[in-house]
């Protein structure tokens, strides 16, 4: 098969190639990044007046959060389609037991914490030891969370405690809004996990699980905190949310783990697994976010914007694909075996 | 017993479904020597170093490792006993660097954190010491996958020398290395066996074991029939071990490695004489049905072969020698990158199946559930499939009649017993699946019958009848190729058996000499000159995609 390797890149050295290969997928989606704020930043009148930073930030971090999450269970091997609903109840457990009261806000995020991480854990079992499908058993885990989510709060409302939407639109030193460092230190979490030997074993166990098992990873171990550790950040990205809207909604569901999948995939994570990371898929949530504030600010009718929308999701999609195809397709050619 | 033994494994069983791979065998070994374990294909070799790397179950028996009972529910419980195997099938991820690949599930670590630094101190001598083997490079931060086979089979190498084992099983570990690199691994298997550890050792190359080995142990049927000192054990001695008869065709009388071919065997380096070849085939009545040229391909290099029409030829050998490549490249399913196939005396190039089908070619999978049937469809769909466009009107219109006609036609010349033919295939057994595999080709009276393992895992009876159903094939002119890594099934079957090696025919078989014991020898008496022969425009393929390891699993 190898005369499916790539045509450009055979020539170069081994470690010229390595190198390109790994950062071409951040090439890609900066460049993505470099077009879109550009292009807010002409369209959007102050775009980067602090009201206008704040107010971005704002609405980056739920679905870059959400992107994060998904992104540890797809490097895993895995997928989660019950993401979206798994925010939804966290949320909604958080918000009823919060009441609008500073005082329980503690206890709130840590029930919203604990229902986020618990879920995570049963999309876990489910798939890592009952070895069902990832995207059939999540697809019917996430009637279930998403059931929950309606008895735990049954219309969208609920009070959130003043503290946490205070906090959530305070921008420090003039131009630093509070989501903007939260979105640095879910980087810096993530690149601290990277660096454990849970990190390498989660690209092992995407990249080829079969090697994994024979060099003694756990790996349904490895799966399972995958899912779990996914479920845990899904719930963050809950809170964000509540933030934001200063109440809960029980019905956000789908849109949001569709959202996730396509940030991760614009961010270069590949989605078979073993191959990305959480830095892209977080650029990828801010691209995804812009491009729809675009169309916003770019004057396209109301009837034409889910369609437009979408066009250039696909656009984005395709570019990075396009940057990136050439080492997936040789890895692919010689990995096809499994 | 003063010293006991180091390593021993007793009672061991294991069957796959309806299949023995391992019926009570007995091993023992001593650290500090090299240990080759032989055996025909399916004798359950790899089972046995399977059941203790830990990555099989066995079913009864037990291991004990330096005295200490073993135990293993996984990899994990082996390597930390201290076995470590380089794995036929390759245990890297691709995505990774060397490094991380040679410490995988075994990172060093610091305050939680993956410390690459010892990484480095742990792997770095092995590398180096592997240096000549990748070209004088240490490739520590490249790619697997930009490593070609050779290079990743040492990267495997290594890895399991940074586990520091015990005891070190090499699986087939040679099979994709040049000569370069098998040189530097039998260096560090002698510094090795120095330093007290066990080493076990399979290979299909005899000359290797003279190489290195001290001592094998010989496999059969599930069974360890002997263990022999190498040094005073003759090559014959081994091959009869091996065959459990001694040998009635004398291997001596050919010259080992010079095939007794008829047909042309050279490397692609010689061109066959082409005039030469067209004045055999003037005369009809010899004249080949199907001639192939100096094919080469994929894991193919350099073969050639020729079937008279109405002709059962096989392909015999050890598995995964280029057997499965050939058909696939004769069927237009791999690429072929040089060569000429014959039909009739008319050169074919197929690129696709479809254009294969089209010139006359049938192929018949082993792996019907993947291959060879839709198997939620009816049957008489599955019948109807590949000559479906030949009944068609006008190429597009299908009477239902005529599909029904036809496909009963097929199913009762086959003989295969069915309740209705709209039931699903999957609902009759595998011998009358398998009868359908190879009668839907009927309809499409082919010239060419390709045939890879076509009795994997169905029962003797329905082997026999699916055999009857090839024989009427080739009895209606179709010259007909089997590939199988059953030796018996060949000797019963073939009218002729080619042995590959290594991607080349190296031996031929016919008439008084086709027995399954010169079968055997004749795959495994393969001699230092073979190997070098073979490896000689063996440098850089990939490893064999699918690697037939599931020999003992067949069923």
């Amino acid at each position: 098969m190898n005369l499916l390797r790539g045509t450009g890149t055979q020539d170069l050295p081994g470690p010229v190639r390595s190198v390109m290969s790994v950062h071409m997928p951040a090439l890609a989606v900066g460049l993505l990044l470099l077009v879109t704020v550009t292009a807010s930043a002409i369209l959007q009148p102050g775009f980067f007046s602090p009201y206008g930073l704040s107010a971005s930030f704002a609405t980056f971090l739920p679905l870059a959060t959400i992107a994060a999450a998904q992104t540890i269970i797809v490097l895993g091997g895995g997928i989660d389609l019950s993401i979206g609903t798994i925010v939804t109840l966290s949320s909604a457990v958080s918000v009823v037991l919060m009441q609008g009261d500073d005082a329980r806000l503690p206890l709130a995020l840590a029930a919203g914490l604990a229902t986020g991480a618990a879920c995570g854990l049963f999309n876990g079992l489910v798939v890592a030891v009952l070895r069902l499908q990832p995207i059939v058993a999540t697809f019917a885990t996430s009637s279930v969370f998403g059931g929950l989510a309606l008895l735990v709060l049954p219309s969208p409302g609920g009070q959130v405690s003043p503290i946490l939407t205070g906090t959530y639109r305070m921008v420090l030193a003039m131009y630093v809004p509070i989501p903007a460092v939260l979105l640095v230190v879910l980087f810096l979490s993530w690149r601290m996990m990277r660096g454990t030997r849970y990190g390498q074993h989660l690209y092992a166990v995407g990249g080829n699980a079969e090697a994994a098992y024979t060099s003694a990873v756990p790996v349904s171990r490895v799966r399972v905190l995958s899912y779990t550790l996914g479920g845990m950040v899904a719930s963050l990205a809950g809170v964000a949310l509540l933030a934001d809207a200063g109440a809960g909604d029980p019905t956000l569901g789908t849109e949001l783990t569709l959202g996730s999948i396509a940030a991760l995939v614009i961010g270069g994570t590949r989605l078979r697994g073993g191959s990305g990371g959480v830095g892209g898929a977080l650029v990828g949530a801010v691209v995804l976010s812009l491009i729809q504030g675009l169309v916003f600010f770019a004057g396209v009718p109301t009837n034409a914007r889910e369609f437009v929308y979408g066009c250039v999701i696909i656009a984005a999609i395709a570019l990075a694909g396009l940057l990136t195809a050439r080492e997936g397709s040789a890895s692919g050619a010689s990995g096809g075996r499994r | 017993m003063d010293s006991p033994t180091f390593l021993r494994m007793s009672g061991v069983r294991k069957r796959y479904g309806g299949v023995t791979a391992l019926d009570g065998a007995d091993f023992e070994a001593d650290s500090g020597t090299v240990h080759a374990v032989l055996g025909p294909n399916g004798s359950g070799k790899s089972t046995l170093l399977k059941v203790l790397t830990g990555v099989v179950g066995p079913d009864a028996g037990q291991v004990r490792l330096d005295g200490a009972p073993l135990r293993p529910r996984g990899p994990r419980d082996t390597l930390t006993a201290g076995i470590s195997s380089v794995y036929q099938e390759l245990s890297l991820v691709e995505d990774f660097t060397v490094l991380d690949n040679l410490v995988l599930g075994v990172e060093p670590s610091r305050f939680g954190l993956r410390d690459r630094r010892a990484a480095l101190a742990r792997s770095l001598p092995w590398l180096e010491r592997f240096a000549p083997a990748f070209g004088g490079r240490v490739p520590v931060r490249e790619r697997v996958s930009d490593l070609d086979p050779g290079e990743r089979q040492v990267v495997e190498v290594c890895k399991a020398l940074v586990r520091d084992p015990r005891v070190l099983v090499l699986d087939e570990a040679t099979a994709s290395l040049r000569r370069g690199q098998v040189e530097v691994l039998f260096e560090v298997v002698d510094e090795l066996r120095a330093r007290g550890v066990l080493i076990l050792f399979i290979t299909h190359r005899l000359a290797e074991i003279y190489a290195v080995c001290d001592r094998a142990t010989v496999m059969r049927n599930g069974t360890d029939v002997a263990t022999v000192a190498v040094a005073g054990t003759p090559e014959a001695e081994l091959l009869e071990l091996m065959s459990g008869r001694p040998s009635a065709a004398p291997s001596g009388t050919r010259g080992p490695g010079t095939p007794a071919v008829e047909t042309p065997t050279e490397g692609p380096a010689t061109a066959p004489d082409a005039t030469a070849a067209k004045d055999q085939d003037t005369d009809p009545a010899t004249s080949p049905r199907l001639e192939v040229r100096d094919l080469t391909g994929d894991r193919l290099h350099g073969v050639s072969l020729k079937v008279r029409a109405g002709e059962v030829l096989g392909l015999g050998g050890l598995q995964g020698q280029g057997q499965s490549e050939l058909m696939a490249a004769l069927f237009g399913a791999a690429r072929r990158t040089g060569g000429t196939v014959l039909l009739d005396g008319t050169p074919v190039r197929a690129r696709s199946p479809k254009q294969a089908v089209r010139a006359g070619f049938c192929y018949v999978p082993g792996n019907r559930g993947t291959q060879g049937l839709a198997l939620g469809r009816p049957i008489l769909e599955n019948l109807a499939l590949p000559s479906v466009g030949r009944r068609a009107f006008l190429g597009v219109g299908l009477s239902r009649r005529r599909e029904v006609a036809a496909a009963r036609a097929v199913a009762e010349r086959v003989n295969t017993r069915y309740g209705s033919l709209n039931d699903p295939v999957s609902t009759l057994s595998g011998g009358n699946q398998q009868k359908i595999v190879v009668g839907k080709w009927f309809p499409t009276e082919p010239a060419v019958v390709l045939m890879d393992d076509p009795a994997k895992g169905i029962d003797v009876g329905a082997k026999a009848e699916m055999f009857d159903v090839v024989a009427e094939l080739a009895a209606s002119g179709a010259a007909v190729i089997v590939g199988s890594s059953d030796d018996r099934e060949l000797v019963e079957v073939c009218d002729r058996v080619l042995v590959m090696f290594e991607g080349r025919v190296v031996d031929e078989v016919s008439g008084d000499r086709l027995t399954e014991d010169t079968l055997i020898a004749s795959a495994m008496h393969v001699t230092g000159a073979d190997v070098a022969a073979a490896r000689e425009g063996h440098t850089s393929e990939l490893p064999d995609p699918e690697p037939r390891h599931a020999e003992e699993g067949g069923a």
